[in-house]
């Protein structure tokens, strides 16, 4: 019981007190009903037995099906290659030159400018699956730039990779692209890799003398690690500098070549290849130089030229000799000699590689001859004629030849005042030139014009650049014109001038008079007109109307077609050179004799 | 080509499997030395499964054939010494499992690799985009460490294309043999 009271004073502190009475409250309680088991002893109901009955199925076994998954029976073919030792010589990369920095930008360049893949691809002449394949899986050439250890100084053309990949493989290749497309650059490159992949050893570069100095530039631009010969000096020096083993190009031109000839036809001597630069150079069998250079001893033959038919078929079948000898012959139909070449010959033209070169611009200055200079002019043709007329059967094509060169110095310069319709004309056009700050060159046949051309240009700071001007001053000379502003115009021969030079800082290219081969004319245009020309380049051409010029041009426009002929469909077979008749018809003359060819 | 015994030198091996709609599959194996030049190359005989096996192994299939039979037949015609080998396909990355080799999948970054993003760990080796199974994690480590011979600049998605080329050839070559 608890004992209330306890509590008393803390109750009465809160106020509050337990209610008098409590509520009460009822739960009703059911009563719960539980079943019961009853009767005990009443016994089970004993169930009825199941009778069963045993079925055997009537039918057969299941059919089964087996399916056998046998492994395949992989057939393979195995194919092995012995890669030349990386680096086999000692000019790798430490004498390379350009900075690390340069390299690394060159390569995010080429990711991002070449696209395509440029890969090695065998000539047809390669027959052997395993050989062929050996090309096929060497790195492209885009891998071997960017990932290589090989600097270059701007990223080539997709077009020049390509012309690596055509040369590299090749035994015997011609590189025939048009002027300033960079044949130099690819001839190089390629010469490069194949060092440096250890495919050769040593490498002979034959060109024109005045081009020596260019290709030496060149390497060292293209290929700076790469020890270079230059073949010259007294003939100790030169022995020595053939015997040099450890370098690995050597240059050398046509002219020494003559000279060295007892040394470099050596049999105990043998190039792992021979490059031609200017391989028209050789396109006459008979002569010494083609003579020579078939002599070497070599394992691969390549040529580059611009030109490879300047006159006649028998242009190409003169490189073929040196290049793959039997491989056609003159007797052969143009089109049968395409075909013949067409492995062998890689030819491209700026119009078609080359779009984003700015344009080449003709300009035909017709100019009528003065006064005094066609009196001068008919003077001289009418005697001319006469006297060849009077000749009858003694007329050869030497005294055609005569009156020719007799009649377009005329139209050149009236031999006795000097008057000069192309001078006025000329003058007219630098002066343009000149208040531009623009530089021109001026192409001549004639050394003696350039010379008068050299007195009466004056004003517009003149440089000159033709077989009078000694060699070692050349180079000099061409630097001169680049750098100084003063100077507008530079003079040169065809002879001198129209291969090899890079002038692409010129825009204005003038023709003064025409060379008797527009393949000529050509390589003189594409000296300004090339890689790295910064805008259009215009060339003039000079003709004075009713002259012989005149109608030498008819024959010139027709010789343009003959590449066409050579390397189309076209099945005619055109005469391509001068004939007598044709000279002879200069003058509608008769000719006297029966057909010849004139060598350009 | 002369032969020269290089088995000592390092090598990467490259795997791959062309699928042509008439003759069925073709499988090329490319071995380079550490300059990305070739030393060998191995291809197979057009492989062709038949209608049971397209049933019976339904989804397993590619990796049956890519790895298992045209992977390994290749890998083992091998005589140099490979650090890594590489394959452009995923499928054929169940060579893996019956080769001694650290094998990565390239180019593993592109869409063509996506349905098997759940199965791969993928990572940069330089600018390569690169994979390995989940199974095989520690094969990372070793492509990684193995790889660094070769550079970084080392574009190992290159010689794929070289193997394709070659491999047409080398079907040109039967053609005309056989014509």
């Amino acid at each position: 019981m608890t004992n209330f009271a306890a509590f008393s004073e803390p109750w009465a502190e809160l106020s509050w007190r337990p209610s008098a009475s409590a509520q009460v409250v009822s739960l009703p309680v059911e009563r719960l009903h539980v079943e019961t088991i009853e009767a005990w002893d009443v016994p089970l109901p004993v169930p009825t037995p199941v009778l069963t009955t045993k079925i055997v199925p009537a039918a057969a076994k299941p059919r089964r099906l087996t399916v056998a998954i046998r492994s395949a029976n992989i057939k393979t073919v195995s194919y092995s290659f012995c890669p030349p030792a990386v680096v086999p010589l000692s000019y790798s990369a430490s004498q390379q030159t350009s900075s690390e920095t340069n390299s690394s930008a060159l390569r995010r360049e080429l990711h991002t400018i070449n696209a395509g893949v440029t890969r090695l691809k065998p000539p047809a002449d390669t027959i052997k699956l395993e050989d062929r394949l050996y090309y096929l899986l060497q790195p492209s050439l885009e891998t071997l730039i960017s990932e290589g250890s090989l600097e270059f100084p701007c990223h080539p053309f997709h077009y020049q990779l390509e012309g690596v990949a055509f040369l590299y493989p090749r035994v015997a290749a011609v590189l025939a692209d048009e002027m300033g497309l960079g044949k130099t650059m690819q001839a190089i490159t390629a010469v490069r890799l194949l060092l440096h992949a250890g495919e050769i050893q040593s490498a002979l570069l034959v060109c024109p003398k005045p081009l020596v100095s260019n290709w030496q530039r060149e390497f060292s631009l293209w290929a700076p690690e790469l020890p270079v010969a230059i073949i010259e000096g007294d003939q100790a020096k030169r022995q020595w500098q053939w015997n040099l083993a450890d370098v690995p190009v050597k240059i050398a031109n046509y002219e020494l070549l003559m000279r060295d000839r007892e040394i470099v036809t050596d049999p105990r001597r043998s190039f792992d290849l021979v490059v031609l630069d200017e391989s028209q150079r050789i396109k006459n069998r008979a002569g010494t130089t083609s003579e020579v250079v078939r002599s070497i001893g070599r394992a691969r033959s390549w040529a580059l030229t611009g030109t490879p038919v300047e006159n006649s078929p028998d242009d190409l079948v003169g490189i073929f000799e040196f290049v793959a000898p039997g491989q056609i012959h003159r007797e052969m139909r143009p089109r049968a000699m395409g075909r013949a070449v067409a492995d062998y010959i890689l030819r491209r033209t700026k119009d078609r590689v080359l779009t984003e070169l700015p344009p080449k611009l003709f300009r035909d200055a017709d100019v009528e001859l003065s006064l005094e200079q066609r009196q001068t002019y008919t003077m001289a043709e009418e005697e001319g004629v006469l006297r060849l007329t009077q000749m009858g059967e003694g007329a050869t094509i030497q005294h055609v030849f005569e009156l020719v060169l007799r009649l377009k110095q005329i139209c050149n310069f009236d031999p006795a005042t000097g008057e000069s319709s192309k001078l006025e004309r000329l003058v007219a056009d630098l002066e343009e030139v000149a208040a531009s700050g623009q530089k021109a060159i001026v192409f001549s046949q004639w050394v003696a014009t350039l010379e008068v051309l050299t007195e009466r240009l004056r004003r517009f700071g003149v440089c000159q650049y033709h077989g009078k001007v000694q060699p070692k001053k050349r180079e000099g000379v061409i630097e001169q014109f680049q750098r100084d502003k003063r100077k507008h115009v530079i003079l040169m021969s065809y002879g001198a001038g129209s291969v090899g030079l890079n002038l692409q800082f010129c825009s204005y290219v003038f023709l003064y008079d025409r060379w008797w081969n527009p393949a000529v004319e050509d390589q003189a245009i594409n000296r300004a007109h090339r890689i790295g020309a910064a805008g259009p380049v215009t060339v003039t051409r000079f003709l004075t109307i009713d002259t012989i010029e005149e109608r030498i041009n008819q024959v010139l426009e027709e010789k343009r077609e003959l590449f066409d002929t050579i390397f189309s469909d076209a099945d005619t077979h055109r005469s391509l050179g001068f004939t007598q008749q044709e000279i002879f018809g200069l003058f509608k003359l008769r000719c006297p004799q029966g057909p010849i060819r004139m060598a350009a | 080509m002369a032969k020269r015994d290089e088995k000592a030198a390092p090598a990467l091996g490259f795997l791959t499997v062309i699928e042509h709609e008439q003759h069925g599959l073709f499988g090329g194996y490319l071995v380079l030395n550490l300059a990305g030049r070739p030393l060998e190359f191995h291809c197979t005989a057009p492989v062709k499964p038949n209608r049971a096996q397209q049933i019976l192994y339904g989804p397993t299939l590619e990796p049956y054939l890519y790895g298992e039979q045209i992977g390994q037949a290749l890998v083992a015609k091998c005589v140099h010494d490979v650090l890594v080998l590489c394959t452009d396909r995923p499928a054929a990355l169940a060579v893996r499992g019956f080769v001694p080799l650290p094998t990565v999948l390239v180019d593993a970054g592109t869409e063509d690799h996506a349905d098997e993003s759940n199965a791969l760990m993928r990572f940069l080796f330089g600018r390569n985009k690169l994979a390995v199974p989940v199974a095989r994690l520690a094969d990372r480590e070793l492509v990684c460490e193995r790889l660094q011979k070769v550079g970084e600049a080392f574009d190992l998605s290159e010689p794929f294309g070289r193997i394709r080329a070659a491999i047409e050839e080398a079907q040109r070559g039967s053609a005309r043999a056989a014509a």
